[in-house]
Protein backbone atom coordinates (compact mmCIF):
# COMPACT_ATOMS: atom_id res chain seq x y z
CA UNK A 1 0.00 0.00 0.00
CA UNK A 2 1.90 3.06 -1.25
CA UNK A 3 0.74 6.24 0.46
CA UNK A 4 3.77 8.40 -0.33
CA UNK A 5 1.55 10.71 -2.45
CA UNK A 6 -0.13 11.85 0.80
CA UNK A 7 3.08 13.30 2.23
CA UNK A 8 3.83 16.46 0.31
CA UNK A 9 4.08 20.22 0.73
CA UNK A 10 0.85 21.20 -1.03
CA UNK A 11 -2.16 22.28 1.00
CA UNK A 12 -4.26 19.46 -0.49
CA UNK A 13 -1.80 16.83 0.69
CA UNK A 14 -1.31 18.39 4.13
CA UNK A 15 -5.02 18.81 4.84
CA UNK A 16 -5.86 15.29 3.69
CA UNK A 17 -3.16 13.95 6.02
CA UNK A 18 -4.35 16.17 8.91
CA UNK A 19 -7.91 14.86 8.54
CA UNK A 20 -6.93 11.19 8.69
CA UNK A 21 -4.49 11.76 11.58
CA UNK A 22 -6.96 14.00 13.46
CA UNK A 23 -9.75 11.42 13.30
CA UNK A 24 -7.51 8.66 14.64
CA UNK A 25 -6.11 10.92 17.38
CA UNK A 26 -9.52 12.22 18.55
CA UNK A 27 -11.25 8.84 18.43
CA UNK A 28 -8.26 7.00 19.93
CA UNK A 29 -7.79 9.68 22.57
CA UNK A 30 -11.39 9.51 23.71
CA UNK A 31 -11.32 5.69 23.76
CA UNK A 32 -8.08 5.77 25.79
CA UNK A 33 -9.62 8.24 28.28
CA UNK A 34 -12.67 6.00 28.78
CA UNK A 35 -10.52 2.89 29.26
CA UNK A 36 -8.24 4.77 31.69
CA UNK A 37 -11.29 5.92 33.68
CA UNK A 38 -12.56 2.34 33.68
CA UNK A 39 -9.40 1.04 35.35
CA UNK A 40 -9.25 4.06 37.69
CA UNK A 41 -12.79 3.45 38.89
CA UNK A 42 -12.20 0.44 41.08
CA UNK A 43 -15.14 -1.83 41.58
CA UNK A 44 -15.21 -2.99 45.19
CA UNK A 45 -16.82 -6.36 45.95
CA UNK A 46 -20.32 -5.89 47.37
CA UNK A 47 -20.98 -7.44 50.78
CA UNK B 1 -19.02 -12.27 37.58
CA UNK B 2 -19.68 -14.80 34.81
CA UNK B 3 -21.93 -12.29 33.04
CA UNK B 4 -19.29 -9.54 33.14
CA UNK B 5 -16.68 -11.96 31.75
CA UNK B 6 -18.94 -12.86 28.81
CA UNK B 7 -19.65 -9.16 28.14
CA UNK B 8 -15.91 -8.40 28.33
CA UNK B 9 -15.12 -11.13 25.77
CA UNK B 10 -17.92 -9.87 23.53
CA UNK B 11 -16.60 -6.29 23.74
CA UNK B 12 -13.07 -7.49 22.91
CA UNK B 13 -14.30 -9.46 19.88
CA UNK B 14 -16.33 -6.42 18.74
CA UNK B 15 -13.22 -4.23 19.16
CA UNK B 16 -11.11 -6.54 16.95
CA UNK B 17 -13.84 -6.69 14.31
CA UNK B 18 -14.25 -2.90 14.39
CA UNK B 19 -10.51 -2.21 14.10
CA UNK B 20 -10.30 -4.60 11.14
CA UNK B 21 -13.26 -2.83 9.54
CA UNK B 22 -11.72 0.63 10.10
CA UNK B 23 -8.41 -0.46 8.51
CA UNK B 24 -10.29 -2.02 5.58
CA UNK B 25 -12.50 1.06 5.10
CA UNK B 26 -9.53 3.44 5.34
CA UNK B 27 -7.66 1.40 2.74
CA UNK B 28 -10.70 1.58 0.44
CA UNK B 29 -10.86 5.36 0.89
CA UNK B 30 -7.17 6.08 0.46
CA UNK B 31 -6.07 3.44 -2.03
CA UNK B 32 -8.88 1.61 -3.81
CA UNK B 33 -11.31 4.46 -4.56
CA UNK B 34 -10.35 6.69 -7.51
CA UNK B 35 -9.55 10.39 -6.97
CA UNK B 36 -12.58 12.68 -7.22
CA UNK B 37 -13.06 13.93 -10.79
CA UNK B 38 -13.33 17.59 -9.69
CA UNK B 39 -11.44 17.76 -6.40
CA UNK B 40 -8.67 15.22 -6.88
CA UNK B 41 -7.24 13.45 -3.84
CA UNK B 42 -8.54 16.03 -1.36
CA UNK B 43 -12.01 14.59 -2.04
CA UNK B 44 -10.90 11.57 0.01
CA UNK B 45 -11.53 13.72 3.11
CA UNK B 46 -15.23 12.93 2.51
CA UNK B 47 -14.71 9.24 3.32
CA UNK B 48 -14.10 10.28 6.93
CA UNK B 49 -16.08 13.54 7.05
CA UNK B 50 -19.42 12.26 5.72
CA UNK B 51 -19.73 9.13 7.97
CA UNK B 52 -18.83 11.17 11.07
CA UNK B 53 -21.31 13.89 10.08
CA UNK B 54 -24.10 11.38 9.46
CA UNK B 55 -23.45 9.56 12.73
CA UNK B 56 -23.28 12.81 14.69
CA UNK B 57 -26.94 13.21 13.68
CA UNK B 58 -27.82 9.64 14.72
CA UNK B 59 -26.34 9.46 18.25
CA UNK B 60 -28.42 12.46 19.51
CA UNK B 61 -31.55 10.35 19.00
CA UNK B 62 -30.10 7.68 21.29
CA UNK B 63 -29.39 10.47 23.77
CA UNK B 64 -32.98 11.71 23.33
CA UNK B 65 -34.51 8.25 23.86
CA UNK B 66 -32.39 7.69 26.99
CA UNK B 67 -33.26 11.16 28.32
CA UNK B 68 -36.99 10.61 27.79
CA UNK B 69 -36.56 7.23 29.51
CA UNK B 70 -34.89 8.97 32.44
CA UNK B 71 -37.66 11.58 32.71
CA UNK B 72 -40.31 8.83 32.58
CA UNK B 73 -38.69 6.52 35.14
CA UNK B 74 -37.14 9.01 37.56
CA UNK B 75 -40.15 8.81 39.91
CA UNK B 76 -41.62 5.46 38.82
CA UNK B 77 -38.48 3.28 38.82
CA UNK B 78 -35.26 5.02 39.99
CA UNK B 79 -33.05 2.04 39.09
CA UNK B 80 -34.22 2.06 35.47
CA UNK B 81 -33.83 5.85 35.48
CA UNK B 82 -30.17 5.48 36.50
CA UNK B 83 -29.62 3.06 33.62
CA UNK B 84 -31.24 5.48 31.18
CA UNK B 85 -29.14 8.33 32.55
CA UNK B 86 -25.94 6.32 32.03
CA UNK B 87 -26.93 5.72 28.40
CA UNK B 88 -27.77 9.41 28.01
CA UNK B 89 -24.34 10.61 29.15
CA UNK B 90 -22.55 7.92 27.08
CA UNK B 91 -24.38 8.87 23.88
CA UNK B 92 -23.95 12.61 24.56
CA UNK B 93 -20.17 12.29 24.86
CA UNK B 94 -19.91 10.21 21.70
CA UNK B 95 -22.12 12.74 19.86
CA UNK B 96 -19.72 15.49 20.92
CA UNK B 97 -16.71 13.48 19.65
CA UNK B 98 -18.37 12.85 16.27
CA UNK B 99 -19.65 16.43 15.92
CA UNK B 100 -16.19 17.80 16.73
CA UNK B 101 -14.67 15.63 14.00
CA UNK B 102 -17.43 16.65 11.58
CA UNK B 103 -16.72 20.37 12.10
CA UNK B 104 -12.91 20.18 12.07
CA UNK B 105 -12.61 17.87 9.04
CA UNK B 106 -15.15 20.07 7.24
CA UNK B 107 -13.03 23.14 7.98
CA UNK B 108 -9.88 21.41 6.71
CA UNK B 109 -11.72 20.52 3.49
CA UNK B 110 -13.27 24.00 3.15
CA UNK B 111 -9.90 25.73 3.43
CA UNK B 112 -8.70 23.81 0.37
CA UNK B 113 -11.86 23.92 -1.74
CA UNK B 114 -13.39 27.28 -0.77
CA UNK B 115 -10.23 29.08 0.35
CA UNK B 116 -11.81 29.84 3.75
CA UNK B 117 -11.91 28.00 7.07
CA UNK B 118 -15.45 28.99 7.95
CA UNK B 119 -18.58 30.68 6.63
CA UNK B 120 -21.92 31.36 8.33
CA UNK B 121 -23.65 28.94 6.03
CA UNK B 122 -26.94 27.36 7.21
CA UNK B 123 -25.49 23.82 7.49
CA UNK B 124 -22.30 24.91 9.23
CA UNK B 125 -24.11 27.24 11.63
CA UNK B 126 -26.79 24.73 12.61
CA UNK B 127 -24.10 22.06 13.11
CA UNK B 128 -22.08 24.47 15.26
CA UNK B 129 -25.24 25.09 17.30
CA UNK B 130 -25.66 21.33 17.82
CA UNK B 131 -22.02 21.10 18.95
CA UNK B 132 -22.51 24.02 21.36
CA UNK B 133 -25.66 22.40 22.77
CA UNK B 134 -23.70 19.24 23.55
CA UNK B 135 -20.81 21.25 25.03
CA UNK B 136 -23.44 22.93 27.27
CA UNK B 137 -24.84 19.50 28.12
CA UNK B 138 -21.42 18.24 29.21
CA UNK B 139 -20.67 21.42 31.19
CA UNK B 140 -24.03 21.18 32.93
CA UNK B 141 -23.31 17.58 33.93
CA UNK B 142 -19.80 18.41 35.06
CA UNK B 143 -20.30 21.64 37.01
CA UNK B 144 -23.94 21.81 38.14
CA UNK B 145 -24.24 21.08 41.85
CA UNK B 146 -28.03 21.00 42.17
CA UNK B 147 -29.94 17.78 42.78
CA UNK B 148 -31.74 18.32 39.47
CA UNK B 149 -28.70 18.07 37.17
CA UNK B 150 -29.84 14.89 35.44
CA UNK B 151 -33.33 16.29 34.84
CA UNK B 152 -31.97 19.58 33.46
CA UNK B 153 -29.57 17.66 31.20
CA UNK B 154 -32.43 15.45 29.94
CA UNK B 155 -34.46 18.55 29.02
CA UNK B 156 -31.43 20.08 27.27
CA UNK B 157 -31.00 16.91 25.23
CA UNK B 158 -34.58 17.37 23.93
CA UNK B 159 -33.61 20.87 22.69
CA UNK B 160 -30.49 19.40 21.05
CA UNK B 161 -32.58 16.74 19.29
CA UNK B 162 -34.82 19.48 17.84
CA UNK B 163 -31.73 20.93 16.12
CA UNK B 164 -30.89 17.60 14.41
CA UNK B 165 -33.59 17.70 11.66
CA UNK B 166 -32.76 21.39 11.11
CA UNK B 167 -29.10 20.45 10.49
CA UNK B 168 -30.17 17.63 8.18
CA UNK B 169 -32.64 19.69 6.12
CA UNK B 170 -30.63 22.93 6.17
CA UNK B 171 -29.02 22.22 2.77
CA UNK B 172 -32.49 21.66 1.24
CA UNK B 173 -34.14 24.65 2.88
CA UNK B 174 -31.34 27.18 2.30
CA UNK B 175 -29.02 26.82 -0.69
CA UNK B 176 -25.81 28.43 0.42
CA UNK B 177 -22.16 27.39 0.51
CA UNK B 178 -22.29 23.77 1.69
CA UNK B 179 -22.49 21.10 -1.07
CA UNK B 180 -26.01 19.83 -1.81
CA UNK B 181 -27.14 16.48 -0.38
CA UNK B 182 -25.22 13.47 -1.68
CA UNK B 183 -27.37 10.72 -0.20
CA UNK B 184 -31.21 10.62 -0.21
CA UNK B 185 -31.36 13.58 -2.59
CA UNK B 186 -34.25 14.37 -4.97
CA UNK B 187 -31.80 15.95 -7.42
CA UNK B 188 -31.09 13.45 -10.26
CA UNK B 189 -27.60 14.93 -10.74
CA UNK B 190 -26.67 14.49 -7.08
CA UNK B 191 -25.08 11.32 -5.75
CA UNK B 192 -21.84 9.43 -5.57
CA UNK B 193 -20.15 7.61 -8.42
CA UNK B 194 -20.47 3.82 -8.18
CA UNK B 195 -16.69 3.46 -7.86
CA UNK B 196 -16.77 5.50 -4.63
CA UNK B 197 -19.72 3.79 -2.98
CA UNK B 198 -17.82 0.83 -1.40
CA UNK B 199 -15.48 3.26 0.41
CA UNK B 200 -18.40 5.36 1.66
CA UNK B 201 -20.47 2.39 2.83
CA UNK B 202 -17.49 0.67 4.49
CA UNK B 203 -16.56 3.84 6.37
CA UNK B 204 -20.13 4.43 7.54
CA UNK B 205 -20.31 0.83 8.85
CA UNK B 206 -16.83 0.99 10.42
CA UNK B 207 -17.39 4.27 12.27
CA UNK B 208 -20.89 3.21 13.34
CA UNK B 209 -19.39 0.03 14.85
CA UNK B 210 -16.74 2.14 16.60
CA UNK B 211 -19.40 4.50 17.97
CA UNK B 212 -21.47 1.60 19.29
CA UNK B 213 -18.38 0.22 21.03
CA UNK B 214 -17.56 3.60 22.60
CA UNK B 215 -21.13 4.07 23.83
CA UNK B 216 -21.16 0.55 25.31
CA UNK B 217 -17.85 1.02 27.18
CA UNK B 218 -18.78 4.53 28.38
CA UNK B 219 -22.18 3.18 29.54
CA UNK B 220 -20.46 0.40 31.51
CA UNK B 221 -18.11 2.96 33.09
CA UNK B 222 -21.02 5.17 34.14
CA UNK B 223 -22.86 2.16 35.63
CA UNK B 224 -19.73 1.30 37.60
CA UNK B 225 -19.54 4.88 38.92
CA UNK B 226 -23.22 4.80 39.87
CA UNK B 227 -22.72 1.52 41.76
CA UNK B 228 -19.79 3.04 43.69
CA UNK B 229 -21.84 6.15 44.54
CA UNK B 230 -24.71 3.97 45.77
CA UNK B 231 -22.33 1.90 47.91
CA UNK B 232 -20.81 5.07 49.37
CA UNK B 233 -24.29 6.47 50.15
CA UNK B 234 -25.36 3.19 51.80
CA UNK B 235 -22.20 3.10 53.87
CA UNK B 236 -22.76 6.69 55.00
CA UNK B 237 -26.32 5.80 56.10
CA UNK B 238 -25.09 2.71 57.96
CA UNK B 239 -22.36 4.73 59.70
CA UNK B 240 -24.82 7.42 60.76
CA UNK B 241 -27.20 4.75 62.16
CA UNK B 242 -24.37 3.26 64.20
CA UNK B 243 -23.44 6.73 65.44
CA UNK B 244 -26.99 7.39 66.73
CA UNK B 245 -27.19 4.07 68.61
Amino acid sequence: MNLSWMFGPSMEQRHLLYVYVLVWVVQGGYAAWVVWQWFRTKQEPRP
Amino acid sequence: MERSRILGSLAFAWLLLTLAMIVFATRLGLVMAPPDALQGNVGRIFYYHVPHSMLSLVWPYLNLAASIGFLYWRRRDPLKALSADALAIASAEVTLVYATICLTTGMLWGRVQWGIWWTWDARLTSMLLLWLLYVSYMMLRKFSSTGQTQTLAAVLSIFAAIDVPIVYKSIDWWRTQHPSPVFFSKDPDAGVDKSMMPAFVANIIAWAMWGILLIAIRYALERRRQALEQDAALKAIEDSLEFTR
